[in-house]
């Protein structure tokens, strides 16, 4: 039972980082219709960009800051240059799209870092937390990458609640043409949201590139939880999204506590079938509470 | 007069029957006039261009965007090794087991997969279908690791390619010694054999012993050994000099022209090597005077890049004996994979061209028409993939046999990338296009690799470009060119002939064009 | 006054709107009547911005509007209602209201959204409620408020009788009268219903086939038997 508590909480950091990618797959998903498959190459990137923003100045927060600022451009970049354009009866060029951009990206940085893992550097204490008198398996770094989730989400539900930019974000959302016809510039409404998507993605990899390492294709997998964990909470729904990525990070960590941490994507795939099969809308999607 | 004939029943499989055998004898002479290395490309591209038959069918003419046919493939490679492994005779029957019933039970295999995966995506739409088969490929894969023993974990399983009578197994002493198989046959041709008699010892501690992670030893120009120079223990490269993605490797522009000895696409990886060393090539194992081929007329031109797909593929030059007894190794590997891939060819070219095309079609461009005209479109899907599927599973099986191992890298997500890549370059929907994809996936990075080493490209800038060059290439062909190389050509020689299209060979990109509405956004 | 002048529209091969001229005077209710796929969605949603016309112009107040974006004609005051009461229904009806005049002030919005829930007061009653909860009449109602919310000085509703009861299009239509006598607005209404639509128009446009066939006051069209028999079916 006690290994079962410490699997659980252990969950908690890596299931706030699915949380945070697969909420940046639903802003793409919302903005565009399109499922961005490049997100996690773009996260890459700008992790690799913040490590050498870290290398130069030292600052964990000018890293983080440079991150957000390319997250948010490279959204940007790969919206206009990239899905915009694409031929709209071509439904497939879209998904296809995405991949050709994250084989570059992954290249690129290959390229420009090389192909290695880099270790990141921890910028808080990654010892574990004592209190009534036992280790828990959460440390301090665990807190700020939950505590920066939880000031994103809530931030993101008061931007789409309150402001008329959250409002048009959400009624070219769903109703791209009357948007337009309220005189709303959906053109650049959809970049936003791909730019808020870039910055929560790169908010993401910066936050989970001390726990593991960084790598052209080490976040490959983490592609696989998020887009596992945005499906199940219904593609369209911040709330369900963040939900279940938390939820997936805590079945992960238990499945890898009792077994084997490489069976992780065998349970995200099952996962993933098992809810395509029952419930393809997801758990947040269509009848539940769609607008945030 | 043709299309006449064409319209006699049976008449349309009798064509793509001559097709298919002309181009089978065709490539089939083209492997007994090249060297190894070109076989081994040969092997590769009909390897390719068997697994992307079946993405055609299901990316192009199915609509389903596929992440997962790497894992698809991963399922007829493991189900090819784990019975060629395990079984001496087939179950039930006690006919011994050969290859060729262990390639069928790849098939079937793959129908299985097909069946499973087709039947949980056929209700999905585009996004969450590429998201499944993306978990596909990236969970698939990872089974390996939940049964080490029967599937060697994440080290693989080694396999030994069912070989012709009298090629491979009079050959099979060598199978052992990895580096005595790999070892080159031009400096077999080469070297002078009184040297190998008379062993310089002084050179042998002037040469450097240490070797350490900087990989400041490896064979470079300045260390590389002179004419008279026999490579002994200190300068054999072992494991710790070569990168995980075999960056290192000695490629072409570093390859020094006078008394050429070593060539890349010899020098051994990781694998070829135990871990305890023992099968390095030193003195006492180094192959004598009597153990190089007689005939000096073997092959060369082995003055190639390193492999393009993966650098740890094992690059078996199975020279020696094995030249004398019928096939070479590569070879027999390209007869075996062309054979497959043209088999492959005939039954899709039936299935594209025939009733089975136009319904996949039709479901793809309207499936609620389809269904109104009595086409299931749930079915439908279903066995675009459980074809694609099939394919895959044959691909991989001969996959399995190009590397004489299965294991979880091979068939990693960048394979599935790989297949995306070539299908959609090549063009979407196009059989021709899947070819074309094919020889783009083998050649591509060899032509980076040269213009890289012409240029003097650092190696990390060489090593990403191909796959750089692949990303923008998908971009672009999406964005500008939605059928590919072979959809432009099509839409360049109609509009040459100014003939107005014809609905099936359209390619991809009118199709698009004629969609996009008025509106404007 | 909205003018157009010579708008050509062709959908590939097919011509979809062929020189067609017509004026839509501010304070009345214009009528472009005929059978399916006389033009008539083409017109308003070329006009809204939304399909840009091979030829020809139209200019509101004498600014040409053509071959502007859709969101563009919008802020300059062309408001369209498009066929099927475009509603956003995942929003509230006050968040659809809002969306209507996002870029105007919040007192701007505040004065219009008053006067729209004084037309229809149904809508302020339910001001809370996702627009999926509304009934058709009242989504109609929404969608006409949601285009008034950007002050047009033009509205243009397309098939706004479509799936209602005849008795609440009477109703929405007589609405649409007052409206555009009161506020002085030019409304083009498009109707496949000629009767209902003659009736509340002081001009009705005939279009057949892409072409104008009569431009008249409303009651001489809806008197008109030859015209009747011809080109409107009844």
């Amino acid at each position: 039972m006690t290994s079962f508590i410490d699997y659980v909480l252990g969950g908690f950091g890596s299931g706030m980082i699915i949380a945070l990618m697969a909420l940046a797959l639903v802003l793409t998903w919302r903005a565009t219709r399109v499922v961005n498959f490049a997100q996690v190459g773009q996260a890459m990137f700008t992790t690799f960009i913040a490590l050498s923003l870290q290398t130069l100045t030292g600052s964990w927060v000018i890293a983080l800051v440079g991150a957000m600022v390319a997250g948010a451009l490279l959204g940007v970049i790969v919206q206009y240059l990239v899905l915009r354009p694409v031929k709209r009866a071509d439904t497939s060029g879209a998904i296809i799209a995405t991949f050709g951009v994250l084989i570059a990206l992954q290249a690129a940085a290959g390229m420009i870092w090389g192909g290695d893992s880099r270790a990141y550097p921890q910028p808080f204490g990654n010892t574990a937390i004592t209190l009534f008198g036992r280790e828990w398996p959460v440390s301090a770094y665990d807190l700020v990458v939950v505590g920066f989730a939880v000031i994103l989400v809530v931030g993101l539900t008061l931007l789409f609640t309150r402001t008329n930019l959250g409002l048009a974000m959400r009624a070219t959302a769903f109703n791209p043409e009357v948007a337009r016809l309220s005189g709303i510039r959906v053109g650049r409404t959809l970049t936003i949201g791909w730019a808020l998507a870039g910055i929560v993605g790169a908010v993401a990899g910066v936050l989970v590139a001390p726990t593991s390492a960084i790598s052209p294709n080490s976040f490959d997998i983490l592609l696989v939880f998020a887009f596992t964990a945005a499906v199940i909470g219904g593609l369209d729904s911040l709330i369900g999204a963040v939900a279940l990525g938390i939820g997936t990070g805590l079945i992960l960590s238990v499945v890898s506590g009792y077994s084997d941490s490489s069976n992780a994507p065998v349970v995200a795939l099952v996962l993933l079938a098992v809810n395509l099969v029952l419930k393809p809308e997801g758990v947040f999607g269509h009848h539940k509470a769609r607008s945030v | 007069m043709m299309r006449d004939l064409l319209r006699l029943p049976g008449a349309r499989l009798v064509l793509h029957a001559a097709v298919a055998l002309l181009a089978w004898l065709l490539l089939v002479g083209i492997t007994g006039m090249v060297d190894p290395l070109m076989n081994y490309y040969i092997a590769l591209m009909a390897m390719y261009a068997t697994a992307m038959f079946g993405m055609t069918i299901l990316v192009g003419l199915s609509g389903q965007v596929s992440l997962g046919n790497g894992a698809l493939m991963a399922v007829g490679g493991y189900v090819f090794a784990v019975t060629t492994l395990n079984w001496e005779t087939v179950p039930f029957t006690g006919i011994a087991m050969n290859g060729i019933w262990a390639m069928l039970f790849a098939a079937i295999g793959g129908v299985l997969i097909g069946l499973l995966i087709g039947g949980l995506g056929a209700r999905l739409r585009g996004p969450y279908l590429a998201g499944l088969t993306l978990g596909v490929a990236v969970g698939v894969p990872a089974i390996a690791n939940r049964f080490p023993e029967l599937l060697g974990g994440e080290t693989g399983l080694q396999l030994t390619v069912p070989y012709p009578a009298g090629g491979y197994a009079a050959a099979g002493e060598f199978v052992d010694e990895a580096f005595t198989e790999d070892f080159p046959t031009e400096q077999q041709d080469e070297l002078p054999t009184e040297q190998i008699e008379d062993l310089p010892t002084e050179q042998v501690e002037e040469l450097p012993t240490e070797q350490d992670a900087s990989g400041d030893d490896l064979l470079t120009l300045d260390n590389f050994p002179n004419e008279g120079d026999v490579l002994t223990e200190g300068d054999v490269l072992t494991d710790g000099d070569f990168s995980a993605d075999g960056d290192d490797l000695l490629t072409l522009d570093n390859f020094p022209n006078e008394g050429d000895v070593l060539t890349d696409g010899d020098v051994p990886t990781d694998g070829d090597f135990s871990a305890d060393g023992d099968d390095l090539l030193t003195l006492d194992n180094f192959p004598t005077e009597d153990e190089l081929p007689a005939d000096p007329s073997a092959p060369d031109g082995a003055l190639d890049p390193e492999f393009a797909v993966d650098p740890d593929v094992e690059a078996t030059f199975d020279g020696l004996d094995g030249l004398d007894a019928g096939f070479i190794l590569e070879q027999w590997q390209a007869v075996l994979a062309v054979s497959v891939a043209c088999i492959v060819a005939f039954l899709a070219l039936n299935l594209v061209r025939g009733r089975q095309g136009r319904q996949w079609r039709a479901v793809r461009d309207d499936s609620v028409a389809a269904a109104v005209a009595g086409i299931s479109p749930g079915r439908s899907k279903v066995s675009a993939f459980v074809v694609s599927s099939v394919f895959a599973a044959l691909a991989g099986a001969v996959f399995a046999q190009i590397l004489s191992y299965v294991g979880p890298g091979a068939f990693g997500l960048g394979l599935s990338l790989s297949l995306l890549v070539g299908v959609v370059l090549g063009g979407r929907g196009s059989l021709w296009g899947a070819v074309i994809g094919a020889v783009l996936l083998v050649w591509l990075p060899e032509f980076v690799l040269r213009a890289a080493g012409d240029r003097g490209w650092e190696e990390q800038v060489t090593n990403n470009a191909p796959n750089l060059i692949y990303g923008l290439l998908v971009v672009a062909v999406v964005l500008v060119a939605p059928g590919g190389i072979v959809g432009s050509l099509q839409s360049l020689v109609r509009r040459v002939r100014r003939t107005p299209a014809s609905p099936s060979a359209a390619g991809l990109a009118e199709r698009v064009d004629a969609g996009v509405g008025k509106d404007d956004s | 006054m909205l003018a157009v002048e010579s708008l050509t529209v062709d959908y590939g091969p097919v011509r979809a709107l062929a020189n067609v001229s017509l004026q839509v005077p501010a304070g009345e209710v214009t009528a472009v009547i005929g059978a399916n796929g006389a033009g008539k969605s083409t017109l308003m949603r070329t006009l809204a911005g939304l399909v840009r016309p091979n030829a020809g112009t139209a200019s509101l107040e004498g600014q040409v509007i053509t071959g502007r974006k859709a969101e563009d004609i919008a802020r300059m005051g062309v408001a369209l209602v498009p066929e099927g009461r475009s509603t956003v229904p995942e929003l509230t009806v006050e968040e659809n209201l809002r969306l209507g005049g996002l870029w105007r002030s919040r007192a701007e919005r505040a004065a219009t959204q008053q006067e729209v829930f004084d037309l229809f007061p149904i809508l302020g009653e339910r001001r809370t409620m996702r627009a999926d909860t509304l009934s058709g009449g009242e989504r109609q109602q929404l969608a006409i408020g949601r285009a008034l919310m950007c002050d047009p000085t033009c509205l243009l509703l397309d098939e706004p009788s479509l799936g209602l009861a005849p008795l609440i299009v009477t109703q929405i239509l007589e609405l649409v009268k007052k409206l555009a006598e009161e506020s002085n607005i030019a409304v083009l209404l498009v109707e496949q219903n000629a009767v209902t639509a003659l009736r509340v128009a002081h001009t009705g446009v005939v279009l057949n086939l892409g072409t104008v066939v009569m431009v008249g006051p409303a009651q001489e069209i809806a008197s008109h038997e030859e015209l009747r028999h011809a080109y409107l079916g009844y």
